[in-house]
Formats: structure tokens, C-alpha cells, sequence
């Protein structure tokens, strides 16, 4: 079954989105903030990480900087959501590879055609 | 004594020390007369006498002495004595002037020396005889000498000399006023110029010499006058011009000191390099600006003083060419290890006056652009963090509404938690605009407070009283402490909700659950307080203050787990400063926080004055 964690502080976002997803039949695992998210994923890397930026402890640029640092060989896919749209406050992203920026308001429907276009949601891992 | 007897002065002495100069060669010449008429006339003398047989000079008995003739026969007033001595000195006849002895003397035993001339002592006294000798003989032999004594001459006069002096000396006397009075006479011209001259310091006072000239200074005196009249004229011309000098130096001091003090006021760094790359004009801020002593740079090439590698291209741009265009560059520097500054360098040509195509240096202006640099940071900050608060919520409703299309259908417990988390989600947002709005007004100076005479305890009630019969907070217990016997406080009440909205809205939101939310007020002579405490995390020293800077938000995972935006705490303090109050806290953490708000009574003119 596709793996995928969720960090978000914000625990609406991550109650709808883990329910959603989990009823498409993704394996879902939360995080309130990048630091849990960090040790969780060092630990099991997951198939997709979907993560905001803006959190306590650690914050979304920062967890994808450690991941890509910890595990180069990563081939897991980095969904980032963001509220800013200029190119500068994405330049960061350069550097890592596998990631999409999804601007909020997200749409589920969006980003489970997303998750489908790369994984069937049921296959085993 | 004054100048002009001075001469008349010199003048006597002059002639006095003439007449004791001319006494002296007098004197001096009929001495040496005397000596020479001694000398001769003894010496021709002894020689005829000499020529005699011993026996003729030697009188017989009963005999008058040849001797005797000779004294009688003298003319010489210096005559002392004539002697005849034998072969051993012995005196065979003599003859004296009264009161004279002949002194002893020696003469030679050689016939060479037989014929002389000496100085011999007399016997008695102080006098000194020039005696004249020579041998006498008698029949081939020789049988004696003969010595004949003259006085020899002293330096100085008798009492018999006086009338010969003042005779010689009267001519002097007179002549010496006389020629003084003529002198007085002949330069009293000269005197008036002397005077002329001693009034130039005074230039004033300078005017023609009026002449009463003598014949010879005549010309002399017209030239001088036309000569002091012509420097008259010149020295005038001369003070025109210094005056004329003096002004504009003073306009262009005044000129050159005004543009200085404007360019010293100016907020950038002005520098002004020369043709030859020197710096020929600096202003005071670049001390500020590049760490330099403006003094010590002046006159001195840029690579000479400027130790910043970063910026010597951007000084040094267009050294040593006769054209450039204006040049604008931005480096970050961090000067004498304080806080990096952002320098904007603009480097202009500057032009020879009415020739635009040769430059004879260049102006450097270095602006200060950190805080331009810092604002536009801060706004970026501000867009980055109200994007993502407004979207935030924005998200939640997104999803929830969504999720509502799916779930909704057939799950009626979902659908009322999407219904109550759209609801909250709205709330904050509206809450969130709200406070922004408000916060923008403020910092455009917008918000005016429009003050009223308000009744506190009716006031907070009423606010107080929303909170507690909301069902949102119905596991929150409510504490309200306000005396219904209060002054009325001059405020503006809209404003003053959103304060204490803000205050109860973070007691909730951060209070443990089950906690207690409690306002209360008092008054004192001075004032009024209202508290607003909870049970809390409370707020740890780490935080401190900033709790009332716009944005912060506390790293606490407690704290950060709330929906916050930074602005409730920073917007309530606006308003009580607006209001000239006060606003701190007091707190514990993990058990509690109060907020104090303190308000000076104020009668309302003052307070109107005040907000005028």
C-alpha cells in the first residue's frame, strides 16, 4: 500500500486530508510539525511526503533540505503547500529534487489525481 | 628730552670734545718744541763751548765765569744749569737758575761717548733734566766736560694759558649755537615731514606739507609733497580695493559656508574626486557611512586611505578618463564589525562649466539603503505571513467544503464537525481581516480615536458576556470581577473592544482545558485597571516582551499549537498607547497570565487637548 505522511500544523488540514486519502486507500501517517516528520520519515521513508511550509520546530524548507541531505539516494515524491506563488520564495526547491509546489487552497481532487498519475493507491510496497 | 633738542646737544659735546681734541695737539706741539729747542740749543752749545780752552771756562780767582755770561745771555725759559766738570766729574764752575742742583752724572770714559745728550733725574723733586754734554780740552788734552741742564717740558698749562685758550676757543663757542640755530632753521621742513611721516599710521590724517621751504629744499619739498600726495591717492585706491575684497571674500565665505552646511546636512555621503583622483571635498557622513576621518582622506588618492577592497573599483570608477557616464552600483558591507549596511554608490560626472564634454572630476554620493533594504524585507515578511494566515483558513474551508461533497452525503457526524470547523474557520478569518485592517490604519495613521465618556462596567460586561454564552467556550469558566459604581472613563469604545477582544480571545486560546478566563476592574484616584488573567501555559521569559511585537509568535509547541497570526497583543498595545495608557503582564508558566490594562483618569477636556 502507497505510504504517505501528512505535516501540517494546522490539525483540520490534516484531519480532512488523512481521511480523504485514506478512504482513496493510501496508508496515511500525520505530523504537526517538520520535526516529528523529519524523524518519522528517517526511520520509514514513505512513498510520497505531502508537507506546509510555515511550522513550528521545523518548518517545511527545513525538512526538505534535511531529507534531501540525510537521504540522497530518496526517491520519494515531496508535495510542497505553499500560500506564495512568486518564483524567489521557491528558489530554495532548486535543489531538491522531486518536489511540486501545491498552492492553497488545495484541492483534493487535485492532489488525488496527482497521487494516481505516479501510484496505484492499492498496490502493495 | 625731546627729539628735536637732541641735535642741539650732540652739537656742544661735539664741540667741547673739538676744543678738548685741539687743546691736546696744542699742548701737544709746544712740548715737543720745547724738547727740541732743549736738544738743539744744548747741543750747540756744548759744541762752542767745547771748541774753548778748559782754562777760559774756568774762571780765575776774583774772575767772572763764561758761564755766567751764558745764563745772562738765555732766552731759553727751560734753561736749569751749565756746568764745567773735570775729567772725573768733579764741578769747576757752575751756574743754576735759583733753587736748581745740578744732579750727578756719569759720562762715558770712550771718547766716542764723550758728546751726548740724556735724561738725568734732578737731585730734589719730581723735575727731569734733558742735559747735553761734551768734552772740554786744554792745551791737546782733555781736561773736562761740560753739561748743560734744560728743564724737560711737562704735559699741560699754567694759569698763564687761560687767556690763550679762551681766545682760542671763543670762536668756537659762538659758532656752535650759531650753526645750531641755522641747522633748526634749514631742516624745520624736514621736521614737518618727519611729523607727515609719524601721521601715516593714520591715513586719515595724511594731507599735503604745506612749505615754507628755504631755497635749497624748495625742490625737494614740492617733489616729496606731490610724492605723499600721489601715495595719498594710491593708499585710497588701495583701501577701496581691500574693502571691495574684503566683501566679496565675506559673500563668498558665506557663499561657500552655506553650500557646505547643506552638504554637510545632506543624509548621503558626498565626496567629490578631482581630475587627479584625489579627493578634493568630503562630508561628514562619510565617517558614518565608510568608517574614514573626512580630514584624513582629503587631498589623498582613493587606494591611499580606502581599505575596503568591495568598494575601491566603485570609487575609483572613471579615474584617469575624459568621459564617463553616471554610474550606480549596491554592495552590503559590514564597517568596524557592526551590522552590514547596504551603500548605493552613485558616481556622477562632473563637467567643466560650459563644456560638456570634458570633466574635471567626479561627485560620489553614497546613500545609506539598509533600511530601504530592511522595509522591503519586512514587507516581504509581512505579504509572506498574511498569505499564508488568510490562506490557511482559506485551505481548511477549501477542503472541508470539498470533503463535504463526498463525505457529507451519507456521514451526518462529519458533516456537523465541517460545519463547525467552516464556522471557527470564517470567525478567524474575519477576525484576522479585522485586526488587519485595523493595524494598517494605525500605521498609516488613520485611526483617529473618536472618544466618548463610556461606562466600564456596562462595557466589559457586554464584551465579556459574548464570550461567556458562547457555546465555542462552554467548557471554559468564566470570572467577571467589575464594580458597578465606576467613573466613567473617556475612551474610544470601538477601538478598546478589539483590545480587550484580543486579550480574552488569547486567554482562551492558550488557557489549559478546563482553565478559568477571568476580567476584572478597579479604581484608584488615578486610574483604572482592568485585569484579564487565565490558567494557562502562561508566557516564559524567553518571550518576554515580544509577545508585543506584530507577528511573533512564541516557539512554545503549547502555544504554537493555537491559531495565531501575532497580532492580537500587538494591536491591543497600539490602542492603549493611543489612549495614553498602559498595558503589561504578569506570568507563570503552566499556571497562568495577567494582562493589566491601567488608564489615567483624565477630566474629558484634557483628554480631548490631549488627542488633538
Amino acid at each position: 500500500m502507497t505510504r504517505i505522511v501528512i505535516a501540517d500544523d494546522e490539525p483540520h488540514v490534516l484531519r480532512v486530508l488523512k481521511m480523504s486519502l485514506e478512504k482513496e486507500g493510501y496508508s496515511v501517517e500525520v505530523c504537526a510539525n517538520g520535526r516529528d516528520a523529519f524523524e518519522l520519515i528517517q526511520r520509514a521513508p514513505p512513498d510520497v511526503l505531502i508537507t506546509d511550509i510555515q511550522m513550528p520546530l521545523m518548518d517545511g524548507e527545513e525538512l526538505c533540505r534535511n531529507i534531501q541531505q540525510s537521504i540522497p539516494e530518496r526517491k520519494f515524491l515531496i508535495f510542497v503547500l505553499t500560500s506564495r506563488t512568486e518564483i524567489e520564495h521557491r528558489q530554495w526547491s532548486r535543489e531538491i529534487s522531486n518536489l511540486q509546489f501545491l498552492e492553497k487552497p488545495v484541492s483534493i481532487r487535485e492532489l488525488s489525481e496527482k497521487l494516481a498519475r505516479n501510484f496505484d493507491s492499492t498496490a502493495a510496497d | 628730552m625731546q627729539s628735536n633738542q637732541r641735535p642741539g646737544l650732540i652739537m656742544i659735546v661735539a664741540a667741547l670734545l673739538v676744543m678738548l681734541a685741539m687743546g691736546y695737539l696744542l699742548f701737544d706741539y709746544e712740548r715737543n718744541n720745547r724738547v727740541e729747542l732743549a736738544r738743539g740749543q744744548g747741543i750747540d752749545l756744548v759744541r762752542l763751548l767745547g771748541g774753548m780752552p778748559f782754562n777760559q771756562l774756568v774762571p780765575a780767582t776774583g774772575q767772572q765765569s763764561f758761564l755766567e755770561v751764558l745764563k745772562r745771555g738765555q732766552s731759553n725759559a727751560d734753561f736749569a744749569y751749565g756746568a764745567i766738570v773735570d775729567v772725573g766729574g768733579q764741578i769747576s764752575s757752575e751756574v743754576t737758575r735759583s733753587g736748581v742742583i745740578i744732579p750727578p752724572a756719569t759720562i762715558a770714559a770712550e771718547p766716542a761717548n764723550w758728546l751726548g745728550q740724556h735724561i738725568v733725574a734732578a737731585a730734589t723733586g719730581d723735575a727731569r733734566f734733558i742735559e747735553s754734554y761734551g768734552p772740554v780740552f786744554q792745551d791737546g788734552g782733555h781736561r773736562g766736560f761740560v753739561r748743560l741742564g734744560y728743564f724737560e717740558p711737562e704735559f699741560g698749562f699754567g694759569y698763564g694759558d687761560v687767556p690763550f685758550l679762551a681766545t682760542l676757543m671763543l670762536p668756537i663757542f659762538l659758532l656752535v649755537p650759531l650753526f645750531y640755530l641755522l641747522m633748526r632753521r634749514e631742516f624745520k621742513p624736514l621736521k614737518q615731514i618727519s611729523e607727515r611721516f609719524g601721521k601715516l599710521a593714520d591715513p586719515a590724517g595724511l594731507s599735503p606739507v604745506e612749505l615754507q621751504p628755504t631755497a635749497e629744499l624748495s625742490d625737494f619739498m614740492a617733489q616729496f609733497s606731490g610724492y605723499i600726495e600721489a601715495t595719498q591717492n594710491r593708499i585710497e585706491a588701495l583701501n577701496k580695493q581691500h574693502e571691495e575684497l574684503q566683501m566679496s571674500g565675506k559673500l563668498l565665505t558665506y557663499r561657500n559656508n552655506r553650500i557646505d552646511a547643506i552638504l554637510q546636512k545632506f543624509p548621503d555621503a558626498i565626496m567629490v574626486i578631482d581630475e587627479a583622483g584625489e579627493v578634493s571635498y568630503v562630508n561628514d557622513k562619510t565617517h558614518r557611512l565608510l568608517g574614514v576621518e573626512p580630514g584624513s582622506i582629503l587631498g589623498k588618492k582613493i587606494r591611499e586611505w580606502c581599505n575596503i577592497p568591495e568598494i575601491i573599483p566603485l570609487l575609483t570608477f572613471g579615474d584617469g578618463k575624459s568621459a564617463m557616464q553616471a554610474n550606480q552600483n549596491t554592495v552590503d558591507l559590514r564597517i568596524h564589525g557592526e551590522d552590514v549596511s547596504s551603500l548605493q554608490f552613485n558616481v556622477y560626472p562632473l563637467f567643466i562649466p560650459n563644456d560638456d564634454s570634458r570633466i574635471l572630476g567626479r561627485l560620489v554620493v553614497i546613500r545609506d539603503v539598509s533600511e530601504n533594504h530592511l522595509m522591503r524585507e519586512r514587507q516581504n515578511e509581512f505579504i509572506s505571513h498574511i498569505s499564508h494566515e488568510l490562506k490557511t483558513p482559506l485551505n481548511v474551508l477549501s477542503m472541508y467544503s470539498e470533503s463535504l461533497l463526498t463525505e457529507g452525503a451519507d456521514n451526518e457526524e462529519y458533516r456537523i464537525e465541517a460545519v463547525n470547523v467552516i464556522h471557527d474557520e470564517v470567525e478567524r478569518l474575519s477576525n484576522l481581516i479585522n485586526n488587519l485592517l485595523a493595524i494598517n490604519q494605525y500605521e498609516l495613521g488613520g485611526i483617529v480615536a473618536q472618544r466618548d465618556n463610556v461606562r466600564m462596567h456596562e462595557f466589559l460586561e457586554d464584551i465579556f458576556s459574548g464570550f461567556a454564552r458562547s457555546k465555542k467556550y462552554q467548557n471554559v469558566e468564566f470570572d467577571l470581577d467589575i464594580p458597578h459604581e465606576m467613573s466613567l472613563v473617556y475612551i474610544d469604545k470601538d477601538l478598546f473592544r478589539i483590545a480587550i477582544n484580543n486579550l480574552l480571545t488569547n486567554a482562551i486560546k492558550y488557557n489549559r482545558p478546563g482553565g478559568r478566563v477571568s476580567m476584572s476592574a478597579s479604581e484608584s484616584p488615578d486610574g483604572i485597571e482592568i485585569v484579564v488573567a487565565d490558567e494557562g501555559y502562561g508566557i516564559d521569559q524567553e518571550d518576554g516582551q515580544q509577545v508585543f511585537n506584530k507577528f511573533f509568535r512564541s516557539t512554545n509547541e503549547n502555544i504554537r499549537k493555537q491559531v495565531g497570526h501575532g497580532l492580537g497583543l500587538s494591536l491591543a498595545k497600539q490602542i492603549v498607547l493611543m489612549h495614553h495608557g498602559e498595558i503589561d503582564f504578569t506570568s507563570e508558566v503552566d499556571k497562568g497570565t495577567r494582562f493589566f490594562i491601567r488608564l489615567e483618569k483624565m477630566p474629558s477636556h484634557i483628554m480631548d487637548a490631549a488627542a488633538s
